[in-house]
């Protein structure tokens, strides 16, 4: 028999490779996007094994709704990032930097 | 399970909303270019008759609908109206501005009227779930707002970085309410709060891990220090519009979602919340407070002092009481009033090709136009938290409900960084009144505008005079 | 036991293909493992008995979005060089934060918190069993609210999608305009020219 804890440990590893990742990739948009996903990966993955061990629906319908989301966030994000290339011919972060103060 | 006509009434006005913004989409794409301010009309007319709707709906108790995933209650009520009045003004003040820079597109306001869907979803949130849908759709429509000025450099950049954090922020959130599920097995905020227990009995160790994540996204939607550096940038690289829209009714929303999630479902841990939001408020209003004062461009100045705002909004909430919360709603309204007027006043000031966003724009503005610096001063000088305006009684209320529970310690920390914050809001009044102006143009702003946000500043000033309404207004939406 | 063994040969091939999304070069690398982490977890989710999901992962993830990821990458010239810089001084500080990150996590979900011995594994359902029955019977009732809000969410993305990258003031957009080419006649297209014949110059070769 597989324990919960097993799922949310490897839920949890997948959150820190996400959450490294953004911080690794600082200066690549689209691999920093992928973390992103990873993260919300991780984020699904606990609340599927949770809906299955607590023997409780909601969970499932949940990450039936986060994937909605972040299907709409990535297809936003990413005609940001083709609008933004379109005008700085870059997508490092490290280059955006006409804001400061 | 079947639903009544009665189950969809709580929710007529998101109803009504949603219906209109559709049919403005339908409209928008058939009307031709010279024709599209029928498309600003309608959503004006959408906002007013939905705020009608919201008033007319003012319940006597807290009702509950769809499988008891919304909330019409009165603090939701009192927020929305605002949030839609908010909205108004917005709409209005931007008009001008984008007709001027070629940007006035009917994706402007059906992007803000979904953006006010979502904030009208989130504030009547009562399960997890909905919360993070109604957050969501405000964020994409925000995202989309920001780089809408697709040839601005400095506005696709704001927009990648908010984005980017935005997403992050999610995501906590996310992980968060995913360990709030796992340890109470529901995603319902009332039996969340009944399965944590009104005194905490509940708390468990997965239940921490969950609220400290759940923290950590809100402060970073909220823009927070230490999760605040988005705030800055997105301020100064938005067009002001989209900027004043974000600075005002955003907030209110944010405000409802600390109390869903905070008050309304993990109450039993108010303990635990209060001890981190003391952290975040501190950190707050001296960063907020002191880094204003470095900048040289009043959009991103605003921004710092919106971070230092946010760190006072806190201090109602860590009071706990009742008192607490109206007077944190009270200086949340408050403020989306006055950076209402401050945004405005940019606008107002601007012209095609010049942003007016710089400090020095500002310099001798008395000798260009005494009436506008005059207006300037009230809503700097509110800002400030000096008396007799608004701004004084809100700060005033929430350090009241401070002092009332016993933490003197900390009202006398936000006191003291109110007093740094002082100098830079005293500085753009030193600029307008004694300086020289190095452009000495007219202010040439059409009649409706300069109405508009005279009515505004006056607002402040005569509610400052009798503030007594108003607060009744929110105490009133936490007497039930 | 064989369960088991599916679960953690999955879950290693999981965590590999994650840490090579964050850590390779290519971008499209990064996306094709990424594909790999959605397959994977695809097939954790079918020991969790959650078969709709497990579909709608691969069908909207590995179809809609990571298609989407690959398209703008190709579209996009992308500098690879500058795009490594700063990624080996990141990277020691991102390890450290990563592990002890996952390490607070764990312990904080693991085994005495979520251990067999507090929460029993539940016996998985029997052949008549529909995953997707049990979620549609509540996904149009008792969440419709939250499903209109998402038919929302799309709809703003549709509109925010078209608004960022399609726009009228564009010169050099590219379009057909159908009416026109089938309205084409002969003459718009064809011209007749008279010339006169050209004979072969004697001086030049």
């Amino acid at each position: 028999m597989i324990a919960l804890s097993d799922f949310l440990i490897l839920g949890a590893i997948m959150f820190c490779l996400g959450v490294a990742g953004i911080y690794i990739n600082r200066k690549n948009l689209i691999i920093l996007m992928m973390s992103l996903e990873l993260m919300l990966l991780a984020v699904n993955i606990n609340f599927v094994a949770f809906s299955h061990y607590l023997g409780d629906v909601a969970g499932q319908i949940f990450v039936f709704f986060i994937l909605t989301v972040a299907a709409a966030e990535a297809a936003i994000g990413l005609a940001i990032l083709v609008v933004l290339f379109r005008n700085r011919q870059t997508i490092n972060v490290g280059e955006l930097d006409s804001l400061k103060g | 399970m079947s639903l009544m006509l009665n189950d969809f009434l709580p929710a007529a006005p998101e109803i009504f909303l949603l219906s209109m913004a559709c049919l403005i989409l339908i409209v928008d794409v058939y009307v031709p270019e010279r024709y599209r301010l029928v498309t600003y009309q309608l959503s004006q007319a959408t906002l007013v008759v939905t705020a009608i709707l919201v008033m007319f709906l003012y319940p006597t108790e807290s009702v509950l609908t769809f499988s008891d995933s919304f909330v019409l209650d009165r603090m939701g009520s009192v927020l929305k109206v605002f949030v839609l009045l908010m909205t108004y003004f917005a709409f209005f003040y931007s008009k001008e501005y984008l007709r001027a820079r070629n940007l006035f597109k009917g994706e402007f306001y059906l992007l803000g009227l979904f953006a006010v869907l979502g904030m009208m979803v989130l504030i009547s949130g009562h399960s997890l779930l909905t919360l993070y849908l109604g957050l969501e759709l405000l964020s994409l429509a925000l995202y989309a707002l920001v780089a809408l000025h697709r040839d601005s450099t400095a506005a696709t950049e704001a927009a990648m970085k908010y984005f980017i954090l935005a997403a992050l922020a999610s995501g906590i959130l996310l992980y968060g309410i995913s360990l709030l599920y796992g340890a109470t097995a529901t995603l319902d905020i009332s039996e969340l709060h009944s399965a944590i227990g009104s005194e905490g009995e509940g708390r468990n160790i997965v239940l921490m891990l969950g609220l400290v994540f759940v923290v950590v996204g809100i402060a970073f939607k909220l823009g927070a220090v230490p999760f605040h550096m988005w705030v800055p940038d997105l301020y100064q690289g938005a067009p002001t519009p989209v900027t004043l829209f974000i600075g005002t009714a955003p907030k209110l929303a944010g405000f409802a979602m600390l109390m869903r999630f905070l008050v309304d479902g993990m109450g039993g841990l108010r303990g635990d919340w209060g001890d981190m939001l003391v952290l975040l408020a501190i950190l707050s209003l001296a960063v907020g407070n002191v880094v204003a004062i470095a900048q040289t461009n009043l959009k991103r100045m605003l921004g710092y002092s919106t971070i230092a705002h946010m760190g006072y909004m806190f201090l109602g909430l860590i009071a706990g009481t009742a008192a607490g919360y109206a007077a944190s709603m009270f200086y949340i309204i408050v403020y989306a009033l006055m950076a209402m007027g401050s945004f405005g006043m940019i606008i107002l000031l601007s012209r095609a090709g010049f942003e007016s966003d710089r400090l020095d724009d500002f310099r001798g503005l008395n000798e260009r136009s005494p009436w506008y610096a005059f207006l300037m001063l009230i809503l700097m000088l509110s800002m400030a938290g000096l008396p007799p305006f608004l701004g004084f009684w809100a700060k005033w209320s929430v350090l009241r409900e401070l002092v009332a529970v016993d933490m003197v310690w900390l009202a006398v920390v936000s006191v003291v960084f109110s007093l740094i914050g002082l100098f830079y809001y005293i500085r753009i009044v030193r600029l307008m009144y004694f300086e020289k102006p190095t452009d000495h143009s007219a202010v040439a702003a059409p009649g409706d505008m300069r109405v508009m946000i005279s009515t505004n500043a006056l607002a402040i000033l005569a509610l400052g005079l009798y503030p007594g309404a108003l607060m009744a207004v929110c105490i009133s939406a936490f007497a039930i | 036991m064989v369960e088991q063994l599916v679960f953690y040969a999955l879950s290693g091939i999981l965590v590999f293909a994650g840490s090579m999304v964050v850590t390779v070069r290519n971008p499209i690398h990064a996306a094709l493992f990424l594909v790999l982490s959605f397959f994977t977890t695809a097939g954790i989710w079918l020991l969790l008995d959650a078969e709709f999901l497990a579909m709608t992962l691969v069908l909207v993830y590995v179809g809609a979005v990571m298609v989407l990821f690959l398209f703008v990458i190709m579209m996009l010239d992308v500098n690879l060089v500058v795009l490594r810089e700063g990624f080996s001084r990141y990277l020691p500080v991102g390890i450290l934060i990563a592990v002890l990150l996952g390490l607070e996590l764990s312990m904080v979900v693991g085994a005495s918190q979520f251990g067999l011995d507090i929460v029993p594994a539940p016996a998985h359902h029997g052949a008549g069993y529909s995953n997707i029955e049990e979620l549609g019977s509540v996904l149009y009732t008792v969440y419709v609210y939250p499903f209109e809000i998402a038919s929302v969410l799309l709809l703003v993305a549709i509109v925010a999608a078209i608004a960022l990258s399609l726009g009228e003031h564009r010169k050099n957009r590219k379009g057909q305009r159908p009416e026109e080419q089938v309205a084409v006649n002969r003459k718009d297209r064809v011209r007749l020219v008279q010339m006169a014949a050209e004979r072969p110059d004697s001086d030049t070769p």
